[in-house]
């Protein structure tokens, strides 16, 4: 039996991929879990994470986002306020940042997902009504309710993870 | 030939420990294809002296005997096509639980040899119910008078039109008088039922008038309705045509006809269903056809197995050159045809049960490979193989080839699309939206947006209606089929 690693289905030995979620397994030895929670990957990120160059980012950005499965940085500059989603076609809502390159279906990020927003030297973070939630450091927030944002902070849409870089206003 | 004593097994495609019957059958088939009151090409009747020699040899236990002292014992049998087996891994594990097992077997023309495009006999069936009214039925004889143009004049067509009745258009022979043809075809007015047995009855009638091992005998059904009660008299005249090599194609317009049945009735025969979203694309996947027909090398490629005990085979499915899943209801595998440049390859999934693994070697197949290639007179030896793995205690660690890992890949894509329909049959309308939601996560991440775009949109009628539409159900399916053929992607085989 092989246990798949992304959805912990029980595969017939020898299959090369998971009948559940369609994931390729790696191996044909039956593999041992471990139970890993949410909150230890995140700690375990937030030591490992390399604090990323900053200087590369344009002077006037307010806030980078840090896609942490693909290592890619986003300013984010010129305005104070932009939505987090996904494009899709045929659907009018377009948000300010399409995730899409970064696995975003994949992650569950909803098509609205969340707002960033700067007031005065304070950034803050909206869940808008997503299906999958908004996380701060593994903590879900409630929707449509604004929550204040620290510089290294992991910001979770669905299971996409972004580490939050904020410049000093 | 040479000095050297004839090849007798060869001439009779038969392998060397065959029995009595087996020759007496080999014999008969031989004769029946090689004798000169039927046979008029140069060159056969000498073949068919041979035949005869053969069997009398062969046929008498003594002689046998003495001609058997004289072969060179290690001649292997020349066969006229290359095969190969490709295995998901280098060996079995002695488990207590059961494993799977994958095998992909090649089958490709041999590089050395002159192309010959072999004659055909092709009736085509055509649906003239009143839905098939418009557009459909004006593309569908335009394309038609164009295969006629098309076709070379040693080559066989005939057209026959079916509604609650079949009525045949063009009779099956060599065509002369194109034009007065073509009006015949013009004149074909919709209306009535769809009952695909009359159609297909009359088009078998159409083909069998000049059947012949020589040509590709082939029927093309084109439908765009449900046919109703006649579906087990349909299978049944399937099953029929597979005994005599006679495969067939159907295609699918629209959204409203059945694509399990369609499934089923061409499996039987070696052939596979297609479906046609747009009245307009009748014409390319029609003529499509027809070259792949004339492009034939070896016609009717039969594997016949003998079960193993605790070795279930429990799935085959071609993966070109035309995927489509390959009947399992017999011992006899109709796998379709092989290409002259194509080559055929066909994946074999096995579940392997712990009593099957007790000993150091598992023959997990064993089993023989009919071919008859239609530009050849002499009968092609049967290929018997019998498939074994050594039997470890300790897996290996390598992955497996990227072959088998791209096949699966699309497998795995197009058994989700199988089982959410699945799902949604039996009222699991949650399980269906999860499983559709990651195969379309799936695609996306193989760059497949159109396909992934129309699931999604499945999705939502189906928490709306509780159902697919029946368009989508088909997009989705033929759809994922035709990944097959897409070229692997690089960070899947690495």
């Amino acid at each position: 039996m092989i246990i798949c690693s992304n959805c912990q289905h029980e595969n017939v030995t020898g299959a090369v991929f998971c009948a559940e979620c369609g994931a390729q397994l790696d191996g044909v030895q039956t593999l041992v879990t471990e139970a890993i929670t949410d909150e230890q990957i995140e700690e375990e990120l937030r030591k490992k994470a390399p604090r990323p160059d900053l200087d590369s980012a344009p002077a006037n950005s307010w806030l980078s986002l840090h896609l942490m499965d693909s290592g890619k940085i986003l300013p984010l500059a010129s305005r104070n306020e932009f939505t987090l989603g996904r494009l899709s076609e045929g659907q009018p809502i377009m948000p300010d940042i399409d995730l899409t390159p970064y696995q975003a279906y994949a992650s569950g990020v909803s098509r609205l997902h969340a707002v960033v927003k700067r007031d005065g030297s304070q950034v803050f973070v909206m869940d808008l009504g997503s299906s999958n939630g908004t996380y701060i450091n593994g903590r879900r927030l409630n929707p449509h309710m604004e929550e204040g944002l620290n510089h290294g902070d992991i910001l979770a849409l669905g299971k996409l993870k972004i580490q939050i870089l904020l410049r000093n206003i | 030939m040479s000095s050297a004593p004839l090849d007798y097994y060869g001439l009779l495609g038969v392998s060397r420990d065959a029995s009595q019957e087996e020759i007496k059958r080999a014999y008969f088939e031989a004769a029946q294809k090689l004798h000169p009151d039927k046979n008029k090409a140069a060159g056969d009747t000498e073949i068919f002296l041979g035949v005869q020699q053969a069997y009398e040899v062969l046929s008498n236990p003594k002689r046998r005997a003495q001609y058997d002292a004289i072969l060179s014992p290690e001649e292997k049998i020349s066969l006229p096509y290359e095969y190969k087996f490709i295995y998901s891994r280098p060996s079995l594990i002695r488990l207590d639980e059961p494993q799977m097992f994958y095998v992909i077997v090649e089958l490709q023309a041999p590089a050395a040899r002159q192309k010959k495009s072999p004659p055909l006999n092709v009736a085509l069936v055509l649906d003239r119910s009143t839905s098939m009214q418009g557009e459909k039925m004006d593309v569908l004889k335009a394309t038609a008078i164009q295969i006629m143009r098309n076709l070379r004049p040693q080559d066989i067509l005939s057209v026959v039109t079916f509604s609650d009745r079949a009525e045949v258009i063009i009779p099956a022979a060599y065509h002369q008088e194109r034009t007065r043809l073509e009006a015949r075809i013009q004149m074909i007015q919709p209306s009535g039922a769809t009952e695909i047995y009359q159609g297909l009855e009359a088009g078998v009638k159409e083909v069998m008038r000049s059947i012949d091992s020589k040509r590709i005998n082939h029927i093309i059904l084109l439908t765009d309705g449900h046919t109703y009660g006649d579906e087990q008299q349909c299978l049944a005249l399937a099953s029929k045509l597979a005994e005599k090599g006679i495969g067939i194609t159907s295609m699918g317009i629209g959204k409203e006809w059945n694509d399990i049945f369609l499934d089923v009735l061409s499996t039987r025969t070696g052939g596979s269903s297609a479906y046609i979203a747009e009245p307009r694309d009748i014409k390319n996947i029609l003529i499509e056809k027809f070259d792949a027909l004339a492009q034939t090398y070896a016609d009717d490629v039969v594997m016949e197995l003998t079960p193993t005990e605790g070795v279930e085979l429990s799935d085959v499915f071609r993966l070109q050159p035309e995927p489509s899943p390959v009947s399992l209801e017999t011992n006899r595998l109709h796998l379709g045809s092989i290409l002259q440049d194509t080559s055929t390859r066909v994946l074999f999934e096995y579940m392997i049960h712990p009593k099957a693994v007790k000993s150091e070697v598992l023959a997990f197949l064993d089993g023989s490979l009919k071919v008859s290639i239609s530009s050849q007179s002499m009968p092609v030896p049967l290929l018997r193989f019998r498939l074994k793995r050594p039997v470890s205690d300790s897996p290996e660690a390598d992955p497996p080839p990227p072959e088998i890992v791209h096949a699966l890949s699309r497998l795995m894509l197009y058994r989700m699309q199988e089982r959410a329909r699945k799902e949604i049959e039996k009222g699991n309308i949650d399980t269906a939206t999860r499983q559709l939601e990651t195969l379309a996560s799936n695609l996306l991440s193989q760059g497949e947006k159109s396909l992934a775009q129309t699931i999604l949109l499945e999705v939502d009628s189906l928490q709306k209606k509780h159902a697919l539409s029946d368009e989508g159900g088909k997009k989705i399916k033929y759809g994922t089929r035709a990944l097959f053929l897409a070229p692997p992607k690089k960070e899947l085989v690495q």
